[in-house]
């Protein structure tokens, strides 16, 4: 493997920290304007790394390591770091926050008219956004968990205050964003014959079935998916829509709460704008929020016990979903059989729209699937074969044809229409409403990561780490690499040469994402190295070979003169050594094995040579 | 600002680090003072290069004799004027007052009685008017001039005037230990302050560490040492920064640490520009640790703690 986590996330921090701390400020900017979602990302950057991965921790400055020091130097010294982060993390979720204290979660200069020179009305740029919901609970949960470690290593009445203050900020719009996701989960039900049922229909059928038959098959495969869905109330539910047992459906997230989605009981006085959006799941908004989500059930969350009452009780309604939706979506994309319709690239959604990015976004869930359910090296070869075939196809890994639609993926990246944030509650009319959507790569990248360190198989392990060096050589080379944000990202025309050199500010939106693929391959690297049974096997036989010539040696008694009983005690040294890593490096045994061979066979061959001699 | 000099173990560097520190705040433009309390080896002298000093005064005017009542002002040496180094002299442009009160040659550890606790107390006042920094090097542990020292800043009279507590510790697991017991374990300072009616907090606050003879992994001094002491040494360093923040002692209340320098271990004596650029003898790491922690000594910011 090729990718250097720590060293690039190093770096990553330093070109974050140069980029964004100017005059003794964070100042929040990049290629969008500031918005509730690209600030998040921001901040992330160094967050997310410090809370996930142990060596970047930042919470104990007397444990910061000198390296991590020197990255962040510009904020001061180790015990300056925290202070100034916190102070960072204040004025986002300030500048975040309407007047009645509700957290405010809003597309902004994110969201783009659907008809270039359209311009979006202000009320359309306050509409809340499930990137935002998510972002903002990876954010929370980030600083929380940090503030928790922090404060107990701070005496001064002044930064105990600030912290305090910042972790009620941070609960509040830990459960506002939790409440947005359960406002913006939706079923959406069709008839089998509708365009949307034939459309399904089709695209899960890979034997040439005919209609009826899929429609059973479907019917049964996903009879526990409806049961459950069926139970969903709290939030923005799908009973109602699911009451027609003869209707197909689909689950998942909106782009943002949708339209009639009722309030949620909470013992917070938050504000609950009502919803607008279109009651139907869109996949990418379905994958970052089963992102977000994963957050609030990991295991640092349970540790250091982040969660209030309230918010456990919306963690467990949210994890139902979060069940269900997964479910839902790897059971379409097996089914099938002989060939999955994972396997039938593109993908085509339910309102007849395909692309290599919808098959990469349901390969994300049916990865996160395999994840909770270990599953074997024979399904993980074939997503690994489908994230091959992405790769390819989206010209990550294969040069670009003049005029390739491919590239169109990466730059502008896919649009997705907002459908509902034209019609808004004042009762105004704007114009459609597009989110541009550019993390093929890192999506990749990271589903490819996911499912290399799941692989048992050497093979499949270094097919897949091979493949990752492939994206990730793609993605480096994209990197800014002049002016104030050299060192972030984006910059597509150094990877696609038909696109022009555009703008030189970072897009947070794209550097987040390099950074979470980063942690992912260095939580993969903290692990114990792939062991085989060949290999452990190899290892057992080689040492009861040495370890019998060793007892012969003794037994001979060679350690009378000095310099022998040196080398043997040595080599008796190096045996334990063996004896110890064989369980968990069986390949380090073996080469120490090697190497006490070898030496016991100096010490026989030099014997052997007197064997022949005259008396 | 009064600061005093302090280590649990002898041999950490106390001293010599404190006159560098003393050297450069002068240079600086600070007027600066410095009180030879190391009662059983009063050796300041030999550090500054004051050959008349070298183990302490002679003739009875120095520390021991003045707090022992027997003259009723010690001797105070102007060190622009007794330095025994070329480089000094004359001294260099900008540089401010630099005073040695040495200590008694053949001087020794004393119990304290209340007088000397009066005469100790109007000697401190008046000097930390006269200048900006007044450093106090202690003997080492737990020692009568530490009680005296403890005794005096609680006085009212001293009460209006800063006074902070550097530890010297060398960066082994013992010293470290033994640092954080002098700071705060039975017998320490803070435990002794608050009996003697310190501020419990407000002591606590005012005592930070100074790391001496550290060996730093990633410099060039190392560059020679095998794979496996490196890797050694890497993980040795990590278990002690833990061993650091357990204790109390980690970097949140470090002022400054100072790299292994063969100047500092074998000759004990001041590091001047010219020893780094023109003899060559010292590291320019060295330099630079003593240069921030001189600044630092005199910067309020570096004192907040968290």
């Amino acid at each position: 493997m090729q990718i250097r986590p720590r060293q690039s996330l190093l770096d990553l921090w330093r070109a974050t920290v140069a980029y964004s701390y100017r005059d003794g400020t964070w100042t929040p900017d990049g290629r969008a304007e500031p918005n509730s979602t690209s600030d998040a990302e921001q901040l992330l950057c160094l967050m997310y790394p410090a809370s996930q991965v142990a060596a970047f921790k930042l919470d104990r400055p007397d444990e910061t390591a000198r390296d991590m020091r020197e990255a962040l130097a510009q904020f001061g010294g180790a015990a300056d770091i925290p202070q100034k982060l916190i102070t960072a993390l204040r004025d986002y979720m300030e500048r975040y926050t309407t007047g009645s204290n509700t957290p405010v979660f809003a597309g902004g200069s994110y969201l783009e008219p659907r008809v270039e020179g359209e311009l979006l009305i202000p009320e359309q740029q306050r509409l809340d956004i499930v990137d935002s919901f998510s972002m903002s609970i990876t954010l929370s949960l980030a600083t929380l968990g940090f503030l928790k470690v922090f404060e107990k290593v701070v005496r001064r009445p002044a930064v105990r205050e600030q912290i305090s203050e910042l972790e009620k900020m941070a609960s509040r719009r830990l459960t506002a964003a939790m409440i947005g996701l359960l406002r913006s989960f939706t079923v959406h039900s069709f008839a089998p014959d509708s365009p949307a049922g034939r459309a399904l229909c089709e695209r899960v059928n890979q034997r040439g079935l005919p209609q009826e038959k899929i429609v059973a098959e479907l019917h049964e495969a996903l009879a526990r998916v409806r049961v459950g869905l069926a139970e969903v109330t709290v939030g923005s539910g799908g009973a109602e829509a699911l009451e027609n047992e003869e209707y197909l459906f689909e689950c998942g997230w909106s782009w943002g709460v949708v339209k009639d989605a009722p309030r949620v009981k909470t013992g917070e006085p938050l504000e609950q704008p009502a919803g607008v959006a279109a009651r139907r799941p869109f996949l990418y908004f379905t994958v970052v929020a089963l992102d977000g989500i994963l957050d609030l059930f990991s295991e640092r969350t349970r540790i250091l016990d982040l969660l209030t009452e309230e918010q456990q009780v919306f963690m467990r309604y949210l994890q139902i979903r979060w069940d269900l939706t997964q479910q839902y979506w790897s059971t379409l994309a097996g089914f099938g059989g002989e060939r999955w319709a994972l396997e039938d690239i593109p993908w085509r959604t339910t309102d007849g729209r395909e692309s290599d990015y919808y098959s990469l976004l349901v390969t994300s869930v049916t990865v996160e699937a395999l994840v909770q359910r270990r599953a074997g090296d024979l399904d993980l070869a074939r997503v690994a074969r489908v994230l091959d075939e992405l790769s390819a196809r989206g010209r990550v890994t294969r040069r670009a044809l003049e005029d390739d639609p491919a590239v169109e993926m990466h730059v502008p990246g896919v649009r997705l229409n907002l459908f509902g944030a034209e019609e808004l509650p004042s009762g105004e009319i704007g114009p459609d409403v597009v989110w541009p959507v550019s993390d093929f790569a890192t999506a990749l990248l990271k589903r490819t990561i996911r499912v290399a360190s799941l692989a048992r198989g050497t093979a499949l392990r270094d097919q897949l780490l091979r493949l990752s060096d492939e994206i990730w050589a793609h993605l480096h080379r994209r990197r800014l690499t002049s002016g104030l944000a050299h060192g972030l990202w984006d910059d597509a025309s150094a990877a696609f040469p038909q696109v022009k050199s555009g703008d030189q500010a970072p897009s947070w939106y794209l550097t987040e994402r390099v950074m979470e693929c980063l942690v992912v391959v260095a939580n993969m690297i903290n692990e114990d190295p792939l062991r085989n049974d060949r290999l452990r096997e190899t290892a057992q036989d080689l040492a009861i070979e040495a370890d019998h010539l060793y007892s012969q040696e003794l037994l001979r008694g060679s350690t009378d003169a000095a310099a022998m009983r040196n080398e043997l005690d040595h080599l008796g040294r190096r045996l334990d050594r063996a004896r110890v890593v064989a369980g968990s490096k069986p390949g380090s045994s073996i080469a120490i094995l090697l190497e006490v061979l070898g030496a016991l066979d100096k010490l026989a061959a030099a014997r052997q040579s007197r064997q022949g001699d005259p008396e | 600002m009064i600061l005093f000099a302090t280590s649990d173990k002898g041999g950490t560097g106390r001293s010599v680090t404190s006159c560098n520190v003393a050297l450069r705040c002068a240079l600086q433009g600070h007027d600066v003072c410095y009180l030879d309390f190391d009662f059983g080896s009063p050796t300041a002298g030999a550090i500054f290069h004051v050959d008349s000093a070298a183990r302490g005064i002679t003739g009875g005017r120095g520390l021991h004799s003045y707090l022992e009542g027997s003259v009723s002002a010690p001797v105070e040496l102007d060190l622009w004027r007794h330095i025994e180094r070329a480089e000094l002299r004359p001294p260099p442009a900008g540089a401010a007052r630099l005073v040695l009160l040495p200590g008694d040659e053949g001087g020794g550890e004393f119990p304290i009685d209340d007088e000397m606790i009066d005469r100790c107390q109007r000697l401190l006042r008046r000097l930390a008017e006269e200048f900006e920094l007044v450093i106090v090097d202690l003997s080492a542990g737990r020692s009568y001039a530490l009680q005296l020292a403890l005794e005096v800043t609680a006085r009212p009279a001293l009460r209006a005037v800063t006074t902070r507590w550097l530890v010297f510790h060398r960066w082994t697991r013992q010293h470290i230990i033994a640092a954080a017991g002098l700071a705060y374990g039975d017998h320490g300072i803070v435990a002794t302050g608050v009996d003697k009616g310190h501020v419990r907090d407000q002591l606590d606050d005012s005592v930070r560490f100074v790391r001496t003879a550290v060996p730093a992994p990633e410099s060039s001094q190392f560059a020679g040492l095998l794979p496996t002491q490196a890797a050694w040494l890497q993980e040795t360093d990590a278990e002690l920064q833990k061993l650091a923040a357990r204790r109390r002692v980690g970097r949140s209340v470090l002022l400054g640490s100072v790299p292994l320098d063969p100047v500092l271990q074998w000759r004990e004596q001041l590091i001047l520009d010219s020893d780094v650029r023109t003899l060559q003898i010292a590291n320019k790491e060295t330099n630079a640790a003593l240069d921030a922690l001189a600044e630092d000594v005199l910067n309020d910011d570096s004192w907040e703690g968290l």
